[in-house]
């Protein structure tokens, strides 16, 4: 593996006591490393306003391209449903026709 | 929940995690990723970024927010121990903690099948309680999921997600002795400081009662011989020998101890197996029955020698080698120059715990040409690993005999 330029984004400050074990930690962390791929879909917008106030786009931008339409309406509606998302039902279709179209198995060839 | 949503909203507040600041980073974000170091895994959209975050050297980012890295398979070369800035680091949701005063991190517990109720401060953990050490390896559940073919959705991960470590802490026998189990106890749930930003999916696991009280599951404040890094659990996490990394939870704050099975999301659905001898399926079907995911299969790996690297001819090499199992220790590693066509035994390194790696060498002196190198272990129980990849819709618990594809000239 080559390492080509090294870019540390983050730091920690550690507050040691005697013995050597820290009594305190606190951490900084680096910002994203990716954003969502541009697109024209009506999609994009909603995905950078829901999907990305909880997490990172990496989450999918490295799926296999293999993953169909199902995979990622299944992902959106966890969001809703299980991680408390506050999306409409509306907004569901829209996102995921740009996630299967973006990074699934719709992306243009 | 309220005092964890609270902690996690004055985090917000601060600017701290920087959760829902990410229209303000596009900026920075973008000139960030420009001058970051990559890699490129052996795997179709394999480009990952190379990272420093806090208290850790460059590893492979699977995502950012919430951190998730892979450890470069390098490093299992480097000893039998992965050093704290190399370990892996998986999270599930954003909301995790920045800054944690080490001595006033309380843990709590209780549940309905608890007799008897505490608070327990880490400096009380610490004092109150006979430590004891346990060397063990942690994998992600999903370790190697990138490399299932069809491929499957989840974090793409190639072998990095797994480390071994010397790990410090109270048996978790000792703390429930203190609440007085009630005969109604059935499971025992494990809960940390990390949250959902939105407060749903928050990641708690549990374990059966007998498990928990085996005396090997433990609650861990050291690593290796230092405090825990802030991303791999810090001020206590814990400690379960053998299992998956599933349940070694981070940021230990709460155990309950109930009277029935918890059934929460990260419990089921998620972290399922098919639930047959293989905990296998044909690709592309469905599983008609799953339960939770438990012990680790038996996996090796030659570290020495990466796939695609040149060798020279007619020089005597020594291959070394990595070995684990779920805790029955291994028993013999063999090894084929040949793809697997004809073996021999590797020599195996000292035991130095039966969760922990453990060493193999073989010598191998390289006719000019193409080689393909595989090691297959067998642990106690006479386990092993399987010549064709096993398949399962999560992605789980690949323990195929790898292939090392080497040339000499």
């Amino acid at each position: 593996m080559k390492i080509k330029i090294l870019l540390t984004a983050a730091s920690a400050a550690v507050a040691l006591g005697v013995a050597g074990q820290a009594l305190s930690k606190s951490i900084q962390l680096p910002p994203d490393g990716m954003q969502l791929k541009a697109s024209s879909l009506p999609g994009y917008a909603k995905a950078q306003a829901h999907c990305v106030a909880c997490h990172s786009a990496e989450y999918m931008a490295y799926q296999p391209p293999t993953a169909p339409r199902p995979y990622w309406e299944a992902m959106v509606k966890r969001m809703k449903m299980v991680f408390k998302a506050p999306l409409d039902d509306a907004d569901i279709p829209v996102i995921v026709d740009y996630l299967a179209k973006t990074y699934g198995n719709e992306q243009p060839k | 929940m309220t005092d964890k949503a609270n902690q996690l909203r004055r985090r917000l507040l601060a600017g701290g995690a920087g959760a829902l600041a990410t229209g303000s980073l596009g900026t920075l974000g973008r000139s960030a990723f420009a001058q970051t170091a990559t890699t490129d895994l052996p795997i179709v959209n394999g480009r990952r970024n190379l990272v420093a975050f806090p208290e850790k050297r460059p590893l492979i980012v699977l995502t950012s927010r919430p951190p998730q890295l892979e450890t470069p398979f390098e490093v299992f070369n480097d000893g039998l121990f992965t050093p704290n800035d190399a370990f892996f680091v998986r999270y599930h949701n954003a909301g995790i903690p920045t800054s944690i005063d080490g001595d006033k991190h309380v843990i709590k517990i209780g549940g309905n099948a608890a007799g008897k109720p505490f608070e327990l401060t880490m400096a009380q953990l610490k004092t109150q309680f006979k430590p004891v050490e346990v060397i063990a390896v942690n994998q992600c559940s999903g370790n190697s999921r990138g490399l299932f073919n069809p491929r499957v959705t989840g974090g793409q991960l190639t072998n990095g997600a797994m480390g071994n470590a010397r790990w410090v802490g109270v048996p978790l026998k000792d703390v429930l002795a203190r609440a007085e189990l009630k005969n109604s106890a059935r499971q025992v749930t494990f809960d940390g400081l990390d949250v959902g930003v939105f407060g749903g999916g928050d990641f708690v696991k549990s374990l059966d009662v007998n498990h928990a009280m085996d005396g090997e599951v433990m609650l861990a404040y050291q690593m290796n011989g230092a405090d825990i890094p802030m991303l791999n659990g810090y001020p206590v996490k814990l400690v379960v020998p053998g299992y998956y990394g599933t349940y070694w939870v981070k940021h230990l704050s709460d155990i309950q101890v109930i009277d029935q099975v918890y059934e929460g999301f990260w419990m089921k659905p998620a972290y399922r197996i098919p639930d047959n001898d293989c905990a296998c399926i044909e690709p592309g079907t469905a599983p008609a029955a799953t339960r939770p995911i438990g012990r680790f299969t038996v996996r090796s790996f030659i570290t020495s020698v990466l796939d695609g690297a040149r060798l020279q001819a007619g020089r005597p090499t020594v291959v070394r080698g990595i070995a684990f199992d779920g805790g029955q220790g291994i028993r013999e590693v063999a090894y084929s120059t040949d793809g697997g066509q004809t073996w021999r035994d590797a020599t195996l390194g000292q035991e130095i715990g039966r969760y922990s790696f453990r060493e193999f060498t073989f010598g191998f002196t390289p006719d000019r040409g193409n080689h393909d190198l595989r090691v297959r272990a067998w642990n106690r129980s006479g386990q092993s690993q399987p010549m064709q990849a096993l398949w399962q819709p999560a992605g789980y618990m690949r323990n195929v005999v790898e292939s090392v594809k080497v040339v000499a000239a």
